[in-house]
């Protein structure tokens, strides 16, 4: 499929992405649960609309809404989004409303924001898109499938130009609660700065939202070259996903000492075998970065990953807070490397 | 389109029964599964009419070999898209396979056990009803199950949820990610869904009548619907028949409301019209329009306007089988698909029914008796919440 430019990209996290230059100043934080910084809405969403919509509407739709104006576009050809748990604060509410009126009257304003497909939809209602708007709602392959859909659009259809390509998920007070009585979450009160330096049970909580605009053709703004994706569903193996890493970068002319990686390691040592195995067998000697001890891991996080590496890709510098291992030289090529439990993702970029 | 996807296999089960054979004899006898509330437990048991699937969550499990505490979606879902792998009579140990599926309340049948113990206590509630809440689960229990493992994903856009999951999954094929897809989707009844649409005053307490003048909203159901999809490559190397061609299909947004739809039926419209232009049919081609008519009063006169803005004032026969089924929200435009491939296969249009009265904003009407005749091109349509609107073209292969 035809490689992509990133023409317009915006990120909304905990920490200071969005308004700022790249790279921001990281944010420390102590304790297992990240939030986002939201910036003001009213730029992007009419006042008298926000106070009703959830936080997540609301930073989800104004990333989207971000990144078209960062690339100069108004109403992209397509719009395709993912999100792991959808608007879960929402859904918590109504779901809290109905039980406490034992089934009695309640207000539909949750449950209408309770559906997946409100942020994507609600980029479309503000700009008029009547074109292709996809949610996809799968755990860590959220993202990734509406990347692929996005390649896929382009590679069907010579009139695709630009399209708009986001993820977004939060974190509430049920969910981080759950979280933690499942035993995913760090106990102790270090230093997120700390996360991936030290090995032990669990990993912070995390959320954000994401947003690109994939274009067809280069642009004075673009950031990087969306080369591919993959998905691997539950490798067995190191060995596996090392095979399957060496496939994919030989499917794009590249050797694996080629590319930097950006690995989506997030603390917990049962979750990250096999990508450690990965960082320290097949990229042995390659730089590594890491990125989910600055926006916590969800299932959407390597969105978050995706607008760190195209800002390394077009500012030639990688922020030391990122460095895992290796030099902190400036890559040509980042391949993101993934995993959210058993959904593992490859993404890569190169310099455009 | 670029090279033609065929449908090798269906799976379904809803209200109407437990499989294509079931389901196929029950709308040919206009029998609807719209019936009071048995199965979920909730306070409007016995004034809410719903589509149900009659069995407890341990007898689904029986039948789906799942475990009894996973959620009621995974448990239906397992059941239809078995069953259409089991049509395909296509080996998927040879082939790159994937499972594309669509739901909207993911686990939300356990979670809202969970919460109710929960709000009281955050250290209580089993958590086992509450692992599997996300939508991507349930696709991720059948797709091992099936052994569809080389690409899945779950598509959640309100009721066009499982169209464009068909999408996706013949794009893949057509991209040569994959070489077969079971797609389609899944949804189980869950208070949650209820009290919502209850709380948008949408749901009818009666039983629904979809495109009738009188219409006062929707029943819901529950259901799952699958179509195994492939490419000649395949059909060729496995010597199966086809059942149809996916011909056509288009994705578009209303971009109007967040639930309602406009007017016009502006979406509606692009998703008709991109699908045709699709398929490179003129809308006299189309044999039969299997609607989305949902029963309330927005839906219906919003997808009529469009069908006349494509069509003209004598459009071909069409009718809702939500009569039969209820809205199964995620799972329709899989159940719908099924039903519009038995359709074409059996050459026959199922009524709609409860049909009394004409609609005053439209020249024509839904199909109210059983027609047989040959048919060539089915079109489907499904719209949801959010203005995400879809439409498929099934054709006679």
């Amino acid at each position: 499929m035809k490689p992509l430019f990133i023409n317009g990209a915006s990120c909304i996290s905990p920490q200071p992405t969005f308004g700022t230059e790249f790279p921001f100043e990281a944010k420390e934080y102590t304790g297992s649960r990240l939030s986002c910084i939201e910036p003001d809405y009213a730029p992007y969403i009419d006042p008298k609309l926000s106070r009703r919509m959830g936080r997540l509407l609301k930073y989800g739709t104004t990333a989207g809404l971000q990144a078209l104006r960062d690339a100069g576009i108004q109403v992209p050809d397509a719009i395709s989004t993912g999100t792991g748990f959808g608007l879960l604060d929402d859904s918590g509410k109504f779901l809290k409303n109905v039980i406490e009126a034992g089934e009695g009257v309640v207000s539909p304003t949750a449950f209408i924001q309770s559906t997946h497909n409100t942020v994507s939809s609600n980029i479309a209602l503000a700009i008029g898109c009547h074109a292709h708007n996809n949610t996809f709602a799968h755990k860590g392959f959220s993202f990734e499938s509406a990347l692929v859909d996005a390649q896929m659009l382009a590679t069907e259809d010579d009139k695709m130009a630009n399209i708009l390509v986001g993820a977004y998920d939060e974190v509430t007070d049920y969910s981080y609660q759950i979280m933690q009585r499942l035993g995913l979450i760090r106990s102790g009160g270090e230093s997120n700065t700390e996360l991936l330096k030290t090995t032990g049970r669990g990993t912070i909580a995390g959320e954000g939202a994401a947003f690109f605009v994939l274009s067809t053709q280069k642009a004075e703004n673009t950031y990087a070259t969306y080369r591919g994706c993959k998905l691997i569903y539950k490798p067995s193996s190191a060995q596996t996903l090392s095979e399957a890493i060496e496939a994919f970068l030989a499917g794009h002319g590249l050797d694996r000492s080629e590319a930097s990686v950006l690995s989506g390691v997030c603390g917990d040592d049962r979750r990250d075998t096999i990508l450690r195995a990965i960082n320290e067998g097949l990229f042995k000697g390659n730089t590594v970065l890491a990125y989910k001890h600055l926006c916590g891991e969800y299932m959407t996080s390597s969105a978050f990953g995706m607008w760190a590496a195209v800002n390394i890709l077009r500012t030639r510098g990688v922020p030391e807070y990122m460095l895992l291992s290796g030099t902190p030289s400036c890559p040509q090529h980042i391949l993101i490397c993934n995993s959210y439990k058993n959904d593992y993702s490859l993404i890569l970029l190169s310099v455009a | 389109m670029k090279s033609p996807i065929y449908i090798a296999g269906i799976g379904i089960i809803s209200a109407i029964g437990d499989n294509a054979a079931e389901t196929l004899a029950h709308l040919t006898a206009s029998e609807t599964g719209v019936s009071g509330m048995e199965i979920l437990p909730s306070a409007y048991a016995g004034t809410l009419p719903v589509a149900e699937v009659k069995y407890t969550n341990a007898q689904l499990a029986a039948k789906s070999g799942l475990e009894p505490w996973q959620t009621r979606t995974a448990q239906l879902s397992m059941i239809a898209a078995r069953e259409a792998k089991e049509n395909s009579k296509i080996d998927f140990s040879k082939w790159r396979c994937g499972f594309i599926s669509a739901n909207t309340v993911g686990g939300m049948d356990r979670t809202e056990d969970f919460m109710k113990d929960f709000l009281a206590d955050a250290s209580s509630g089993d958590l086992h009803d509450v692992i599997n809440h996300d939508s991507g689960d349930a696709t991720e229990i059948v797709a091992e199950k099936l052994g569809c493992t080389d690409y899945i994903t779950t598509i959640s856009t309100a009721c066009s949820s499982s169209a464009n999951a068909m999408m996706y999954g013949a794009r893949l094929i057509q991209n040569d990610i994959v070489d077969v897809i079971v797609a389609g989707g899944t949804d189980a009844l869950s208070r949650f869904t209820l009290n919502g649409f209850k709380s948008l005053m949408i749901l009818d307490e009666q039983l629904c009548q979809p495109f009738d003048e009188n219409r006062r909203g929707l029943n819901l159901g529950e259901g799952a619907g699958y179509v195994v999809l492939v490419s000649q490559r395949v059909l060729d190397s496995e010597q199966v028949k086809p059942l149809a061609i996916l011909s056509g299909y288009a994705n578009a947004n209303d971009a109007y409301h967040q639930t309602a739809s406009s007017p016009e039926g502006n979406g509606n419209y692009a998703a008709m019209t991109g699908a045709l232009a699709m398929a490179r049919l003129t809308p006299a081609q189309i044999d039969y329009i299997n609607l989305h008519g949902t029963g309330t009063p927005n839906n219906d006169v919003s997808e009529g306007t469009a069908i006349r803005r494509v069509f003209g004032d004598t459009p071909p026969v069409m009718s809702s089988t939500k009569a039969y089924t209820g809205h199964t929200l995620g799972a329709s435009a899989g159940i719908e698909g099924v039903i519009s491939v038995l359709a074409l296969q059996h050459g026959v249009v199922f009524p709609n029914l409860r049909h009394q009265t004409q609609m005053k904003e439209l020249a024509f009407g839904p199909q109210t008796s059983l027609l047989k005749r040959p048919l060539a091109h089915v079109l489907s349509n499904s719209f949801g919440f959010g203005g995400n609107c879809s439409s498929v073209i099934f054709s006679k292969s």
